[in-house]
């Protein structure tokens, strides 16, 4: 065991630990396998800084390394050497590949789904009262206007929805207007596809651009009658 | 015990590289599931360019693509006869042809179909490149069959009411219809002489594509029920003619485990002399 053993203990329980315990932590998540790679880079590093201090413990720690790769008195162990001998290369020759080789796959276009708003559309309220009646009509109007794509369930499976990439957004989803304030509804709702900043790729989306065809009190209607539907609240920072 | 911990350590650290490089390509995956590509494969000796029913057809497989009621802007349509097409290319060293293939019931004069293509760098609104807010878009380039004509028409827009017939008429169309089903081939040459306002098509690139159809059936009052934008449309999907095969990615692995090889060869060499 000698040098060897501690760190390799350490190296797989600090794996264990960013694997298995850190994402149980309360208020924690599952790492990115690229940040786990990382921090057992700098944990790799940290013991060959240590193992190497003083001339003696590198002696202890590079020793049996040496004496593996150049075969001597290893015993049984020569096999697994010619298989790390006649890995590294392949595997090196593979990564190679993997980076080179043109990618037969389209080009992916991330997309944010909820990108900022305009400051002008930031933190209006409705100014339509809520009112039975309101809701009611706002819900009418979502019928004949939203509800070939957005469903009349306010689930994103309209009749018309099927061909359209991205979908049409599902309002019963917790993570779509529940997460949202009613301004942002009707910034979305005025603007449409086109209205779109860069980074929500404008130019796949469906959504029309209603404020050149819908006045601004049905737009808060329908946004009414679209969070009474779909069992949501908008986001309020209260 | 002692190598093979270092063993242990190696399998670790390539072990997660390759946990990791899984996620980083797993991510590109998972968005692109439903991004399925038109692909062209490269054919030598002759394309069928007017033969919608040509055998050199049933070799290829086709992408199938969604298509929806146009409802993004006035005139609106809210149902439409056709729900999917399935699109197959080839192409040869100098044009491409595309076969669309569609059922529709009823064979109408009016019957019609469209493949449009973003030109250029800048993105386009799959909507007749219709305007962005903020993003400043490019042209698109609609390849319009109808059966009545017979015929392609090249055309280009830039937005709304901008849809006209460019001067220069690049494309040739034919479609046939047989047991309920339109196959349409549409045939151009990979590049024209006007980029800014055909697509231009080279080997291994992916072109952003989507398809219109019309169906020409009737209603009772004898008026056409898709027409204009009353039609079936797609959202942006991929196009690419595949590139020739290219064997530099070998030639960079084969260096690159020589060069790995040969490291090893002089570390254990060094090693043994110093001892």
């Amino acid at each position: 065991m000698g040098a060897l053993g501690k760190p390799i203990i350490l190296m797989v329980t600090m794996y264990l630990f960013l694997k298995f315990v850190l994402p149980n932590i309360p208020g924690s998540a599952p790492l990115p396998s690229s940040l786990i790679f990382l921090y057992l880079l700098l944990t790799a590093s940290g013991i060959i800084i240590y193992e190497t201090l003083s001339g003696e413990s590198k002696d202890a720690f590079w020793g049996p390394m040496q004496r593996f790769l150049t075969g001597e008195k290893i015993g049984g162990l020569q096999a697994l050497r010619y298989g790390v001998l006649i890995l590294f290369p392949l595997l090196v020759g593979w990564q190679t590949y993997g980076s080179t080789a043109t990618s037969d796959l389209p080009p992916t276009e991330g997309r944010t789904i909820h990108p900022a708003p305009p400051g002008e559309y930031t933190g209006l309220s409705n100014p339509v009262p809520k009112t039975p009646d309101n809701i009611m009509q706002g819900k009418g109007f979502y019928a004949a206007f939203c509800s070939p794509c957005h469903g009349g369930n306010f689930d994103g499976k309209g009749p018309a929805a099927r061909g359209f990439n991205p979908p049409p957004a599902n309002f019963a989803d917790p993570t779509t207007i529940a997460m949202l304030q009613e301004s942002y509804l009707f910034w979305r709702i005025k603007k449409g596809g086109v209205g779109l900043p860069i980074e929500g790729a404008p130019w796949r989306s469906a959504m029309p651009r209603w404020e050149v065809e819908l006045p601004d009190e049905w737009i808060w209607k329908i946004i009414m009658g679209e969070y009474d539907g779909a069992h949501q609240s908008p986001r309020t920072w209260e | 015990m002692k190598p093979a911990g270092q063993m242990m350590k190696q399998v670790l650290r390539s072990g997660s590289a390759v946990i990791a490089s899984l996620i980083i390509s797993g991510a590109s995956f998972t968005f692109a599931q439903e991004s399925v590509a038109v692909r062209a494969a490269l054919v030598t000796g002759g394309l069928p360019l007017d033969d919608p029913n040509a055998a050199a057809w049933s070799s290829v497989s086709p992408a199938s693509f969604p298509m929806s009621p146009q409802v993004h802007w006035p005139n609106r349509i809210q149902e439409v006869t056709v729900k999917d097409v399935a699109v197959r290319a080839l192409y040869d060293g100098k044009q491409v042809v595309f076969l669309l293939e569609y059922a529709d019931p009823t064979q109408d004069p009016d019957d019609g179909a469209a493949l449009e293509f973003m030109v250029g760098d800048k993105k386009a609104h799959f909507a007749h490149g219709q305007p962005m807010l903020q993003v400043e878009g490019g042209p698109v380039n609609i390849w319009f069959w109808k059966n009545k004509a017979g015929k392609a028409v090249d055309m280009s827009a830039k937005g709304f009411g901008t849809l006209k017939p460019q001067a220069h008429q690049d494309v040739n169309a034919k479609g046939a219809y047989s047991n309920g089903t339109w196959k349409v081939v549409f045939s151009r040459n990979l590049s024209t002489d006007h980029p800014e306002e055909d697509v231009q098509i080279t080997p291994g690139q992916f072109i952003s594509i989507a398809f219109a159809v019309w169906d020409g059936r009737k209603d009772a009052a004898g008026e056409l029920v898709e027409k204009g934008s009353q039609k079936a449309v797609s959202s942006w999907w991929y196009f690419r003619a595949d590139a020739p095969p290219d064997y530099s990615s070998y030639m960079y692995a084969a260096v690159a485990a020589a060069l790995a090889l040969g490291f090893q060869f002089v570390l254990i060499r060094k090693l043994k002399k110093g001892q």
